[in-house]
């Protein structure tokens, strides 16, 4: 718990520095707009229609556009004013968030504004107010609770939803919820709700009580809750001018997807090139897998690994049956580098690759021990698969070799679907081969007997930016290559996800041994 | 010192106030009488422009209202709401403020025309200065209405039935004190009112309206007496009925 609470103050200050710049923007778009509604006829429908529209996509799906949208834009301002706009990490959550923030507001904003007596209007004009003036003096201030009350709603919601926007590469405190969902590290998840509910609760209050102690001229309420509101505006501001002034020299930014054997492997490429190069590195993680591709190929990200089936299958989009593992790591090097610039630096020695996997004691039972086996039986039988697998060429291939009719397959989040395994939700999983919580639940991998699944070398891919600027970079993670074994790497993921070690503390612990020993056989070139 | 030249207001087929002429002189109240939609108030808010005229001028002090910016005019021209309209959010003295400010008043001269328009309508400044619109009373807030109108020093005033929510004991004494106020303070004034007894009692001159129309005009002794239409006789015959039956129980001889 106490290392987790360890990395609430920078979780919680980039939680800040993404909700509450958005809620800023959100209001100053959705007032104006609302005023705007009101006043000109035929207005609403499309307005308010339009932000309700934006409301009904699903806020995850709503940031994962938000990334090849601005990248497509980064482009664009690339080339116009000399710029680039980050396709992912913060500027996508902040479109994201500032997007959902609107619509409370606005629709609160027009509802606020229509709902004043007319009587009361028209007595604003018979005093002589110009429309202006009758706006800002009447409308406006009896619109204000209404009007606030959107506010509160969209705060809730910005801090809420901002605990997504760890997959597309912003940090908050999200983070603690992903990884720890990920790695079965409940404290973190607890952490990172209880801050979330906190931080959205506070803001709600806050901004309650500024508006009620201004509108019952309570000036000692003004004073404490305005206050408390533009300390954290300030502390904020800051946070984003501290970075700026410590960030002379701009980190090499490590990714990692959303499991642990992910977590330990950027862990370890990054203690690793602080030691040799001293260069300061920064951690993306639990990006969704495309994204994290997308983000080396723009140079949003400078370094992750990948796996050479997977680049294989959904980057080249090849179904054919895979050639033997040097050959499929060769043709993906090559496409890598001719077609998106990017380096392939080595293969780590594992493979981490797509297996079925069912438990031990079930297999036994019906005598399975090869997929082959399992398509006999397949019939009585339900799989569950990660968000990707079903649609996955990887299980196009396996349905075609081997026509696995299942009586049911269920998608669930890779961090449940072992629990569902080993429970007898499910009979079959969609397992990672190096998967410490295979050992864990006592879980048997089916004999891929007519090799369709292509190999999965876990590779470490760099962007063109950083092989042509930082070489030394390269350099520094080259003793890694080969150096770990599919043993090596269940164990560390088996401590994380088991005994509840962290990510950090398993790669600090294996790069101590690299020193001391002599690395295994190297498998890979 | 109020002139209305074959004043006329559409509402699409609807004709709400058809070629209206109407004079009111510096210092005179003038009743404009009549059914609910009759075009008395219609007629009232298009002397400020809070409707605007479909055809027809307006002259306040022969000055053609049409010629001013809305605000402008209506910054001028007290006007007292029927739904009286005081703004919630805002207390006693700052509703009574509200024009003077907007014409930008030193604050001195404001704070003094509040306090003194507050005594004027029975309020102490002191309690009542700083009280919210929904702490008070049905007849203080009308007051504080009637305070607003005034608190510009306009030279005329338009009223939309001003009493009309009020209890009858009430509505008497605020009648009687609102007549002393306007003689005192020498406002010309339009007073809108379907109340017989009350454009009887308060009226210089009496304008009967029907269906937009102007069906006479004349002191309540004119109206009461030569009434020109069977309308107004009709009108008329109600006050003469309740005075009669008034006599009657007292003992008296109805007089004419």
């Amino acid at each position: 718990m106490s290392e987790q609470l360890a990395l609430l103050p920078g979780f919680l200050t980039a939680h800040l520095q993404l909700a509450l710049p958005a809620l800023l923007v959100a209001t100053g778009i959705s007032i104006p707009l609302g005023v705007l509604v009101t006043r000109r006829q035929g207005l609403e429908p499309g307005v308010v229609g339009t932000a309700s529209l934006i409301q009904t996509i699903p806020s995850l799906a709503l940031l994962a556009i938000m990334v090849p949208a601005l990248a497509a834009l980064g482009a664009v301002t690339e080339s116009v004013f000399g710029f680039k706009l980050r396709g992912i990490g913060y500027a996508p959550a902040f479109v994201a968030l500032t997007l959902y923030g609107i619509l409370p507001i606005l629709r609160n904003t027009v509802t606020g504004i229509e709902g004043v007596d007319p009587a009361l209007v028209e007595a604003a004009r018979g005093v002589g107010m110009t429309s202006h003036q009758q706006l800002r003096r009447v409308e406006f201030p009896l619109a204000m609770p209404v009007i606030v009350a959107g506010l509160r709603t969209s705060a809730v919601w910005v801090v809420g939803i901002a605990t997504l926007s760890t997959p597309v590469g912003a940090t908050s405190l999200g983070n603690f919820i992903f990884s720890g969902l990920q790695t079965r590290n409940f404290d973190a998840v607890l952490v990172g709700c209880v801050a979330a509910a906190v931080l959205a609760l506070t803001l709600d209050q806050l901004i309650r009580a500024l508006e009620s102690g201004i509108r019952k001229r309570r000036p000692t309420r003004v004073r404490l809750a305005g206050g408390a509101l533009v300390a954290l505006l300030l502390f904020t501001g800051a946070s984003f001018v501290a970075e700026r002034a410590g960030g002379g020299v701009r980190p090499i930014e490590i990714g990692s997807k959303a499991f642990t054997e992910q977590y330990v492997l950027s862990e370890m490429l990054a203690q690793q090139i602080t030691a040799r190069t001293g260069l300061p590195t920064s951690a993306v993680q639990s990006l969704g897998s495309t994204v994290a591709f997308d983000a080396l190929r723009t140079g949003d990200l400078d370094l992750y690994v990948d796996y050479s089936g997977t680049i294989w299958a959904t980057i080249m989009e090849r179904s054919d049956l895979p050639p033997e593992r040097g050959r499929v790591l060769d043709e993906v090097t090559r496409f890598l580098r001719d077609e998106h610039g990017i380096t392939v630096v080595g293969a780590l020695g594992f493979e981490n690759t797509y297996a079925l996997g069912m438990r031990a004691d079930q297999a036994r039972e019906l005598g399975i021990a090869s997929i082959g086996d399992l398509a006999r039986h397949a019939g009585g039988l339900e799989i569950g698969g990660d968000y990707e697998f079903f649609q996955r060429t990887e299980w196009e291939a396996l349905e075609n070799a081997y026509a696995l009719p299942f009586r049911r397959q269920r998608t669930m989040d890779p961090a449940l679907m072992y629990q569902a395994v080993a429970e007898g939700e499910v009979d079959v999983i969609s397992a990672y081969s190096t998967d410490g919580r295979i050992a864990a639940y006592d879980l048997l991998l089916l004999e891929d007997d007519r090799e369709v699944i292509p190999p999965y070398d876990a590779i470490v891919l760099a962007s063109q930016e950083l092989a042509e600027e930082h070489p030394e970079v390269l350099d520094a993670l080259r003793p890694l290559i080969g150096a770990i074994d599919a043993d090596a790497m269940q164990r560390m993921n088996l401590a994380v996800d088991r005994d509840g070690a962290s990510a950090g503390a398993m790669a600090r612990r294996f790069l101590g041994s690299l020193e001391t020993e002599p690395p295994p056989r190297s498998e890979s070139p | 010192m109020i002139q209305l030249e074959n004043l006329s207001k559409q509402y699409g087929d609807l004709t709400a106030v058809d070629g209206l002429d109407l004079n009111v002189a510096r210092g005179e109240l003038l009743v404009l009488l009549g059914g609910s939609g009759c075009g008395k108030t219609t007629t009232l808010k298009m002397i400020n422009r809070l409707v605007e005229p479909s055809a027809g001028t307006v002259r306040i002090d022969g000055e053609d209202t049409s010629a001013l910016a809305g605000p402008l005019l209506r910054r001028r021209v007290g006007y007292a709401f029927q739904q009286i309209g005081l703004f919630p959010h805002l207390d006693v003295a700052e509703n009574v403020a509200v024009t003077p400010r907007l014409l930008g008043w030193q604050e001195d001269r404001v704070r003094e025309r509040v306090d003194a328009l507050l005594r004027l309508v029975e309020l102490e400044p002191q309690t009542f200065r700083g009280r919210w619109p929904a702490q008070l009373s049905g007849g203080q807030q009308q007051r504080v209405g009637l305070a607003r109108a005034f608190a510009a020093e306009p030279e005329v005033v338009l009223l939309d039935e001003p009493f009309g929510s009020l209890d009858p004991i009430t509505r008497d004494r605020l009648q009687r004190w609102f007549q002393a106020v306007r003689r005192e303070l020498g406002l010309t004034a339009v007073f809108v009112t379907h109340d017989m007894v009350e454009a009887l009692l308060l009226g210089d001159r009496i304008a009967v309206l029907d269906a937009g129309r102007l069906l006479q005009v004349g002191t309540p002794d004119e109206l009461l007496l030569h009434p020109a239409h069977e309308k107004v006789a009709e009108l008329m015959a109600t006050p003469r009925r309740q005075a009669a039956a008034i006599d009657a129980l007292l003992g008296r001889p109805a007089s004419a």
